[in-house]
């Protein structure tokens, strides 16, 4: 067993959360374990459905799960009366797909709240919301309401005021979904910058690869209401070890059912055997043809990762050169069959 | 009768109209707005659920709604006996409009705080809100315009109640088109009667509607 000092920031311990309804009981989470330690940035990924709402709920405690612990900071959250539980969500601050403002309160009464709900002091309140406005770049825009902010600014109001009670987690419910890519891209390098300058701890909530590859250090796989995988990014994505992941991986690889049955290898290349023209010298070295089924790279974490998937010939010796080709390259491969695209 | 008398007798009747309207609104919204919290607060999938007070307060809030105002106001004599002194007037006539109006404005309450975004109040518990500051900082407030407009509706909806008490011993512009109007035959006295409460109606309606166009902060400039 591990002692409290062990425990990552956030603990999930066979977390199960089943909705009881008058005629149906759907099971959202089970028997999820996750460790997310101080200063990641933790992606949970999953098609819609997968329960990864109902997860990042049960982390706050906004929803109670059925079984299991949820651990933060070695306090578990079951175990708190309700007062000490509020408390505690001033530390595990959480940011929405659709911003969830106040309307009727412009930009620095947005702010505000929070810090009026944590109970500061009027001049202390005030004395943060300059510095806040600074950090995510809306000084301009202060005595705006949100109907007159985009979404992307909208969003930075949400951040300013997660940030304002200074947490050690920020929670990210789709918080770019309703945004436009350049949105997208803003508001998860304003994320990553909160993370590095001030080890805030990010979980990241999302249905789109992209959001994961480009900011997220670790990621997790919900699938169905389980945990399908976990581990860092780097890891996950170049051997995804379910199929769930190679779905969620291989999402846009195109038709897959007039291919079924061909023999077909998935070669990943990281940061060193990228810039090598190897599939040009595997073809002139063994003179066999390739069909490049899908091929793809990805920036994940600031390290170039390449995927691509061959169709090999038919005949077996062929096949077997091939192999041993990109074998000897120490490209990590493995075979794929059309089902796990 | 004499011009000048008449034109007493009517402004006497505009300021009774006015003292029970405002007086009753007044003491309607005391009772109605804490019911109106309840009943959210209280109901299936509401901040704190409790089934069976939500189906209680449910159920008395449509019992006095479907009982029809100039019958409620006989009903509820005695108790207006117990408060006011009296059964009839201006003041006595408060006790039964407020009854009426308390459930209806609990009701009007109650649909303009359902309309609050419920993102945004999951975002006040995410911040570890308690539930009065979710009331008064969230609910009441978003709801502003929406609370401004059910206010207006529900003042102009009691101004007619108080007209239709002066069939049975109320006082104001009703008592006078009751026993003018319609006892003595004095037509114009009616018309003029009934042209000072379209008048009063539409002043509240538009002050109404004015205030809660200016206080929204959602409109975009």
């Amino acid at each position: 067993m591990k002692g409290v000092r062990d425990l990552a920031l956030i603990e999930l311990q066979h977390l199960t959360k089943t909705f009881r309804g008058k005629t149906q009981t759907v099971e959202a989470l089970r028997d999820i374990n996750l460790s997310i330690n101080q200063g990641e940035i933790y992606g949970i990924i999953g098609m819609s459905g997968a329960g990864k709402s109902t997860l990042v709920r049960c982390i706050n405690f906004l929803e109670r799960p059925t079984e299991g612990k949820v651990v933060i900071d070695g306090r578990d959250l079951s175990a708190l009366a309700p007062r000490e539980l509020r408390k505690l969500r001033q530390q595990v601050a959480m940011i929405f797909q659709h911003f969830n403002l106040l309307q009727q309160r412009d930009v620095r009464g947005n702010i505000a709240f929070a810090m009026e709900i944590a109970g500061l002091r009027r001049a202390d309140i005030d004395k943060r919301i300059d510095e806040l406005l600074e950090i995510v770049g809306l000084t301009e825009r202060q005595h705006n309401y949100p109907s007159q902010l985009s979404g992307g600014q909208q969003q930075r109001v949400a951040i300013a005021r997660a940030l304002s009670t200074n947490p050690k987690i920020i929670l990210c419910d789709e918080a770019t979904s309703a945004l436009d890519p350049q949105t997208t891209a803003s508001i998860l390098s304003l994320l990553r910058e909160i993370n590095r300058k001030m080890g805030i701890t990010v979980v990241i909530i999302t249905h789109e690869m992209s959001v994961v590859e480009s900011i997220c250090t670790h990621v997790a796989i919900i699938d169905e209401g389980r945990l399908a995988e976990c581990g860092t990014v780097e890891s996950v994505f170049s051997q995804p070890q379910t199929d769930a992941a190679r779905k969620l991986i291989f999402r846009g690889a195109g038709k897959t059912e007039n291919l079924m049955g061909k023999r077909m290898v998935r070669i990943v290349f990281d940061g060193e055997t990228f810039n090598e023209p190897i599939i040009a010298q595997l073809v002139m070295q063994c003179h066999v043809p390739v069909n490049i089924f899908y091929a793809d790279t990805r920036d994940v974490g600031g390290k170039v990762f390449g995927q691509m998937i061959l169709q090999l010939p038919e005949d077996r010796l062929q096949q077997d050169k091939v192999i041993y080709f990109l074998k000897n390259r120490n490209l990590k491969l493995e075979e794929v069959d059309g089902h796990a695209l | 009768m004499p011009f000048d008398k008449l034109v007493a007798l009517l402004a006497e009747g505009v300021r009774d109209t006015l003292y029970m309207t405002t007086v009753s609104t007044l003491f309607a919204y005391l009772l109605g707005l804490p019911l109106a919290i309840l009943l959210v607060l209280t109901a299936p999938g509401g901040l704190r659920p409790v089934p069976l007070l939500y189906r209680v307060l449910d159920v008395v809030v449509n019992v006095l709604r479907s009982v029809p105002f100039l019958i409620l106001m006989i009903l509820v004599i005695p108790l207006t006996r117990l408060i006011a002194g009296k059964a009839y007037g201006s003041t006595a006539t408060i006790v039964p409009l407020v009854i009426a109006a308390a459930p209806y404005v609990a009701r009007m309450i109650e649909s303009s705080l359902r309309e609050v975004d419920p993102g945004v109040i999951e975002a006040a518990q995410s911040m570890g809100a308690s539930i009065p500051a979710i009331i008064f900082k969230v609910l009441i407030p978003e709801a502003k315009t929406s609370l401004i407009v059910g206010a207006t509706i529900s003042t102009g909806t009691i101004l007619g109640y108080s007209a239709m008490s002066g069939a049975v011993g109320g006082g104001g512009l009703g008592q006078i088109a009751i026993s003018y109007g319609y006892n003595r035959y004095q037509m114009d006295v009616l018309l003029i009667t009934v042209v000072l409460l379209v008048v009063l109606m539409q002043i509240i309606q538009v002050a109404g509607m004015y205030i809660s166009r200016k206080t929204d902060k959602r409109i975009r400039e």
